[in-house]
């Protein structure tokens, strides 16, 4: 009978291990890869319900009170992230998987230290060490490619040392608490998973943000790994051959970032300290592109570049577009896409030329242009396409800089040096739509800028983009109006591409915002800031309204999260680093003049420090001094866009010029 | 001994049945891969659930479920993320 039963069981598993990899099989063909995804789902569904069946439950309750809070959170999330910000929700999905192994492992170590094998033992402590370190440095990595930590590589003195004094401690804790008596084990338990927990954030916090594809190809492995050590203690072959699955793709993953960046892992992991504190530049020009100054990154594009760009696109019969990070920082995909549709419509033969590491990991420029409703069968990959370049009359550059320098082939020892590039060098013309023409991640110089095929239409590229688009379809084009257009801005204009473009944003709400009854319209534009995944928050003077806290009251009837809320004295440090800052109806609580000038009738008076930000927006109704009567000297600040005029219908055209 | 041997079997046989499946999978899909053996490792939940099978302590019970927690979150989590990245993948002139 027990006999039968196990083969039964063991076929079983067989079955659902059958399943799996076939739903991986599918991945090998887009339109199929969905029922693969499905099939993967499909089985560990099966497989969990086989357990509950063959094992029953002790505790109901807590489990389906467990499924439904974790399946809800993890559908919410799943629902509402944009694709652009895949990268750090997997990111912190590997590290919810880490936290489940070295939970599920602790669990199983304090239950079963009695009987458990010395194999089973080693896995655990294994399962408990590897799950927490992924755990910190999937949260590290996750926060790094949300930009909520900084992007540079952060070295603390002696940190190879730091770490490897880190990892062989937690090697002798495993090995201590193996022999140790069995009540101190608990104490051992606790200490491996902090020691681990550090361990993975003083290694991946050094890892700068060009080397996330990396990092996060290898923390995927990592939680595999965590799942397989899982599998051993409790000797389900399933757990381990699932965990042993990720743990392949992860690998292979790592590997094949590496290899298009040209990085060795231990490079990745270790990097030359005295690159990083010699290269400022790179640096600088990461943040420049996070933080896009409108107006330094208007230039007018010179008339003949445009000219020249459109009679080449006009000419060419092959076309190869090349699409890079800056695209995507740039919103510029859709507008790509509408130029590549129009090209096509021209009877031109239009290709993307996609470098492994364009995005923040493996592929994710595939999906930000799949997004944006791109035939999947003109995406190439960069092997397969290289050698069309020399038989391409154009290749359309668009917010790429090292994956098309061709440094990395021409001269030797430069950080990119023997890089696998794609070689747009070699087409007839290259048209480059980047924000500048400085260096790009790596800090080496790109001199293909300088190449005499080569023109630069710098600033914007969505902008540039679709200027292109609008004269390409016109039969005479009219550049003089469309760069003219460019040219004379509205502040109007110039408020949106700033809201836009701003990672972060504070907004300051006075009593004038509550008279034009706005606030509804300003939260409605504050969860639209916050859908394109920039970070809003609102800073409440103390005197705004009119009695202590009222217009928290107010902004809590419009339904705005209180989280977000904050009070003068927590959010005037974060001014500083404010791309810009949105006034409601707000006047001497932010008039610079309290603490510039004596003897006004508001000297000395706390304000919200609004003039600290990269822009300020202000939507009053007017330029007139408020209450007090003193002259608002932030109106004249060159940082400040005024947007005069009721605040309901202000922000009612932000909102609506957002759709 | 064999138990060490069957398990370390185990494991080599799916990472290298892995590794040829994967190696195969075109860069363009990348991401969704990722993304979905990302969910595929929440399969910890397994060994939650057999945690739960048999009696336990107060203190096991709150570990298992804060495990069983992430786990979930993980699973469903990646699915339905792959899920709607692979919806996006279209083709001209044609559903497939």
């Amino acid at each position: 009978m027990t006999e039968t039963y196990s083969v039964m069981n063991l076929l079983l598993d067989f079955f659902f291990f059958f399943i799996l990899i076939l739903g991986i099989w599918l991945f090998r063909w887009p339109h199929r890869a969905k029922f693969g995804n499905l099939a993967a789902a499909f089985a560990l569904a099966c497989a969990a319900g086989m357990v509950l069946y063959r094992s029953g439950i002790m505790h109901p309750n807590i489990v389906l009170i467990s499924l439904v809070i974790g399946s809800i959170a993890g559908f919410w999330v799943a629902r509402r992230i944009t694709m652009i910000q895949i990268p750090a929700m997997v990111a912190f999905q590997h590290g919810a998987g880490g936290v489940a192994a070295f939970f599920l492992s602790l669990a199983e170590l304090m239950r079963g230290s009695h009987h458990l094998g010395m194999l089973n033992e080693i896995s655990g402590l294994l399962g408990l060490a590897i799950g927490s370190l992924t755990f910190s440095g999937s949260m590290i990595a996750g926060g790094k490619l949300s930009n909520t930590l900084g992007q540079e590589q952060r070295i603390l003195p002696r940190h190879t040392l730091l770490v490897l004094t880190n990892f062989i401690s937690i090697i002798v804790l495993i090995i201590t608490a193996l022999v140790a008596p069995m009540e101190s084990r608990i104490y051992f338990y606790i200490l491996i998973i902090f020691m681990s927990v550090l361990f993975g954030i003083l290694f991946s916090i050094r890892i700068g943000g060009a080397d996330m594809p990396v990092l996060i190809s290898f923390l995927n492995a990592a939680a595999g790994v965590a799942a397989a050590f899982c599998g051993m203690i409790i000797e389900n072959k399933l757990l381990i051959s699932c965990g042993a699955m990720v743990a392949a793709s992860g690998s292979i993953l790592t590997y094949v970032m590496c290899k298009a960046m040209n990085r060795s892992l231990y490079r990745v992991f270790v990097p030359v300290q005295d690159i990083s504190s010699k290269n400022k530049n790179p640096k600088t020009d990461k943040t420049d592109i996070y933080t896009i100054n409108p107006e330094a990154s208007h230039p007018p594009i010179e008339k003949d570049n445009f000219q020249k760009a459109l009679e080449y696109a006009q000419e060419a019969k092959k076309i190869i577009i090349v699409p890079g990070y800056g695209m995507a920082v740039a919103q510029a995909q859709f507008a790509v896409i509408d130029l590549s549709n129009l090209l096509i419509d021209m009877k031109k033969d239009v290709k993307f030329a996609i470098h492994p590491v364009a995005g923040r990991m493996p592929g994710h420029m595939n999906v930000l242009l799949a997004e944006a409703g791109i035939d999947y069968d003109l995406l190439k990959e960069m092997d397969e396409i290289n050698p069309d370049f020399a038989k391409t009359d154009l290749s359309l550059i668009v917010g790429a800089c090292d994956v098309v320098n061709p440094a990395a082939i021409e001269i030797d020892g430069s950080p990119i040096s023997g890089m696998p590039i794609l070689h747009t060098h070699e087409s007839g013309h290259v048209v480059c739509c980047n924000l500048d023409d400085k260096p790009g991640y790596s800090g080496v110089e790109n001199p293909l800028y300088k190449n005499d095929n080569t023109t630069l239409l710098l600033g914007n590229a969505k902008e540039t983009i679709e200027y292109l688009v609008e004269n390409l379809s016109k039969e005479t084009p009219d550049i003089e109006a469309s760069l003219n257009k460019k040219n004379q801005r509205t502040p109007f204009d110039v408020a949106v591409s700033v809201l836009l473009t701003a990672q972060k944003i504070i907004i300051i709400p006075g009593y004038g915002m509550a008279l034009a009854q706005a606030q509804f319209k300003v939260v409605q534009l504050a969860s639209m800031l916050e859908s394109i995944g920039t970070e809003v928050k609102f800073a409440i003077h103390p005197v705004a309204g009119r009695m202590p806290g009222h217009m928290n009251v107010l902004l809590a009837e419009a339904e705005v999260d209180y989280d977000k809320l904050y009070e003068m004295d927590d959010i005037n440090p974060e001014f500083s680093q404010t791309d810009a800052v949105l006034i409601f109806g707000a006047c001497d609580v932010v008039n610079p003049a309290a603490m510039d000038t004596k003897g006004t009738p508001i000297s000395g008076m706390p304000i919200l420090n609004a003039h600290d930000a990269k822009r300020i927006l202000i939507c009053n109704f007017d330029e007139n001094p408020g209450y007090s009567g003193v002259e608002n000297t932030l109106y004249k600040d060159k940082k400040t866009i005024m947007l005069i005029g009721d605040a309901a219908s202000t922000a009612n055209e932000l909102i609506e010029a957002f759709k | 001994m064999t138990n060490l041997l069957l398990m370390t079997g185990v494991f080599l046989f799916s990472f290298v049945v892995g590794y040829f499946l994967i190696s195969r999978i075109p860069t363009l899909l990348h991401t969704p891969l990722m993304s979905m053996t990302n969910a595929i490792s929440a399969v910890t939940i397994l060994g939650v659930l057999i945690l739960f099978s048999v009696s336990s302590t107060r203190t096991e019970q709150i570990i298992g479920s804060v495990a069983f927690i992430m786990a979930a979150f993980n699973l469903v989590g990646g699915f339905v993320i792959t899920d709607r990245m692979l919806k996006l993948f279209k083709k001209k002139g044609g559903c497939k």
